[in-house]
């Protein structure tokens, strides 16, 4: 009964196990990243809830703002001749950029979970590999997730930034910029803590006040004094106020080199801190 | 039963002088600390190339801590162990190109179909596009993975996950298989399968590591055992040798009625025999012997005396009997 069950293995899928060399002549670091970026790339295109779901934060404030808020009157130093849409909408695609950021995180974390990690590291597959992986794969989620946001904010709700269309691609370019620095904070938290929900709990405890304690929503100069204060050293207010500047053509230009210096910091930390926690063992 | 039990703590037997060409894992010595707590206790082991040493244990006695050492995933806290002759805290890299591991857990990418799982490991050992295909397809089919292939792994039952770990664990053909609880979960045909796979392997040469709970398991696939408990190795040796410090092998008579036993009894002891009442029912006699040519003896002396046996049965000790005692006299030295 059991012969019929189990057929004699093939020496052919046997071969080589005892082989002096190794069958395979092991791959190049940037091999190993593409690989590794392609497989999470395909998974995303089979399973296209990932991109969506992370949409769904950014797309209901929006809505929420421009709708809730639309019958009520400026602040008095609201910009002239921008309509309350134009002037949230950069401030959703840095949203939409840290909420993309946290996934690259947790996407690390569900590796670790199911037993990928473990595998890898049974494998001659540098440990950077994967971290850069899960950065590049999150590098093309939030480009299209910003090419969603564009798109549904033009056709749906109206949206006419003032600003070019160079500027308002160099918007949201560096929009995916901070989404990519800040999902290497993510991924070092990922690699740090190894749970998922701490790093929800980060996105919603530090990230969500933060974006309310900028320019995010209303003019700083319109916040109450100890916000202000606390929105002119968030690292947003500078990142909202570029993006803001180049898609509106309105002032605010001068903060594009800090939030460039400061993203490329936090990346580069990030980098480092994500590497030495991933080391770990197990 | 367990007044048969004569525990002598076993010499570590398997364990090769070190620079032994032939050994490809060899663990001198490894002691393995987490913090106060003593996760591997100068454990010493060795393998033979081709041979299989199947590691027993219970939940916790570190035999996935020694698995992971030697997979290079962890580092040993003193001691020195080789991997296909190479050092584990040396020269990881050169390990990991040489080994495949099968942990507890299958390892595998739900996301991604049977297939796509095996070609992704192929591809990150340098294989080619083709090559990768092909490697994907034999392993497929040796581990009757076929009909399946293109689904994705997240909807696979445990038993399908599993065979597909330990086919993406031979993709590179490994030197040394590393086998951590392969069979947990798994039916028993896909176990019998796995076996079979094992003895295929190790035909070709493959060394393994086996790590399991199940005494048949490294009764049918071990050639030298080794049990570990709490982190210490209490004895190791090939199945036979260990059944053999747990007891002498015995037979049962069962006899037509209990006034038998008496009788039977007095004839034994006068042959030689310290024959022992049964205890469950009260027709039967155990008889301890040394060779299975005494069972002739046995029945020529009930012969003699006119007792006749409804019933004889041959007993050899099983791995549980070695398993029990050595737990109980580990446990007894170290209480927890």
């Amino acid at each position: 009964m059991t012969t019929q069950l189990t057929p004699a293995p093939r020496p052919a899928a046997l071969r080589a196990a005892a082989g002096e060399a190794p069958v395979f002549g092991g791959s190049s670091l940037l091999t190993q990243i593409r690989i590794l970026t392609g497989r999470s790339l395909r998974a995303m295109v089979t399973d296209p809830g990932i991109v969506l779901f992370g949409l769904i934060q950014p797309v209901v404030i929006l809505f929420v703002l421009t709708q809730v808020f639309s019958k009520m009157g400026m602040p008095p130093h609201f910009p002239e001749g921008v309509t309350y849409l134009d002037y949230v909408l950069p401030a959703i695609l840095v949203d939409n950029a840290a909420q993309s950021a946290m996934q690259s995180g947790v996407g690390l974390v569900e590796d670790q979970k199911n037993g990928m990690v473990a595998r890898l590291r049974s494998l001659p597959v540098h440990p950077g590999a994967l971290l850069a992986a899960r950065s590049l794969v999150g590098l093309v989620r939030a480009t299209v997730q910003v090419l969603i946001i564009m798109v549904l904010a033009i056709t749906v709700l109206g949206y006419s930034p003032n600003g070019g269309v160079a500027e308002l691609a160099l918007s949201a370019g560096l929009t995916v910029f901070i989404s990519f620095s800040l999902g290497w904070a993510f991924i070092a938290a990922g690699a740090w803590l190894r749970r998922a929900e701490p790093l929800q709990n980060l996105a919603l405890i530090v990230i969500f006040p933060l974006m309310f304690a900028s320019s995010a929503y209303v003019p700083v100069a319109d916040l109450p004094g100890w916000l202000a204060a606390v929105a002119n050293v968030n690292p947003l207010t500078y990142a909202i106020d570029a993006s803001r500047a180049l898609a509106l053509d309105v002032p605010g230009l001068d903060h594009a080199i800090p939030s460039v210096v400061i993203s490329a910091v936090i990346a580069v930390v990030g980098m480092v801190a994500a590497l030495r926690g991933f080391r770990r063992p197990l | 039963m367990s007044g048969l039990v004569t525990p002598p703590v076993a010499q570590p037997g398997p364990v090769a002088p070190s620079g032994d060409r032939d050994l490809m894992i060899e663990a001198d010595d490894v002691t393995k600390s987490f913090g106060a707590v003593h996760a591997l206790d100068s454990v010493s082991v060795g393998v033979p190339r081709g041979t299989v040493l199947g590691l027993l244990g219970h939940n916790g006695a570190g035999k996935t801590t020694l698995v992971n050492i030697l997979t290079t995933a962890l580092p040993l806290t003193s001691g020195r162990a080789r991997v296909a002759g190479y050092d584990v805290a040396r020269e990881p890299v050169e390990i990991r190109r040489r080994i495949g591991l099968t942990g507890q857990f299958a390892s595998v990418d739900g996301q991604l179909s049977g297939r796509d799982n095996i070609v992704l490991i192929a591809r990150l050992l340098g294989a080619g596009r083709r090559a990768a295909g092909a490697r994907a397809d034999e392993l497929l089919e040796l581990f009757r993975l076929t009909d399946v292939a293109d689904r994705r792994a997240s909807g696979y039952s445990g038993g399908l996950r599993r065979r597909l770990d330990l086919a993406v664990s031979l993709v590179g053909a490994p030197e040394v298989l590393f086998l951590d609880e392969p069979t947990t979960g798994l039916d028993p045909s896909s176990r019998l399968n796995l076996w079979e796979i094992v003895e295929g392997l190790v035909e070709q040469g493959t060394t393994v590591l086996l790590t399991t709970q199940y005494l048949e398991e490294a009764d049918r696939l071990a050639d030298s055992i080794a049990v570990l408990s709490a982190g210490r190795v209490v004895a190791a040796g090939t199945a036979a040798e260990l059944k053999a410090t747990v007891g002498r092998r015995t037979v049962t008579l069962t006899l037509d009625t209990g006034e038998d036993r008496g009788t039977a009894g007095a004839a034994l002891r006068g042959a030689g025999f310290t024959p022992v009442n049964g205890e469950e029912d009260p027709r039967t006699v155990v008889v301890p012997i040394d060779a299975t040519r005494e069972i002739a003896e046995v029945v020529r002396t009930l012969d003699q005396v006119g007792v006749e046996a409804t019933e004889l049965t041959f007993g050899e000790p099983t791995l549980d009997d070695v398993y029990l005692a050595l737990a109980d006299q580990s446990a007894a030295r170290t209480p927890v």
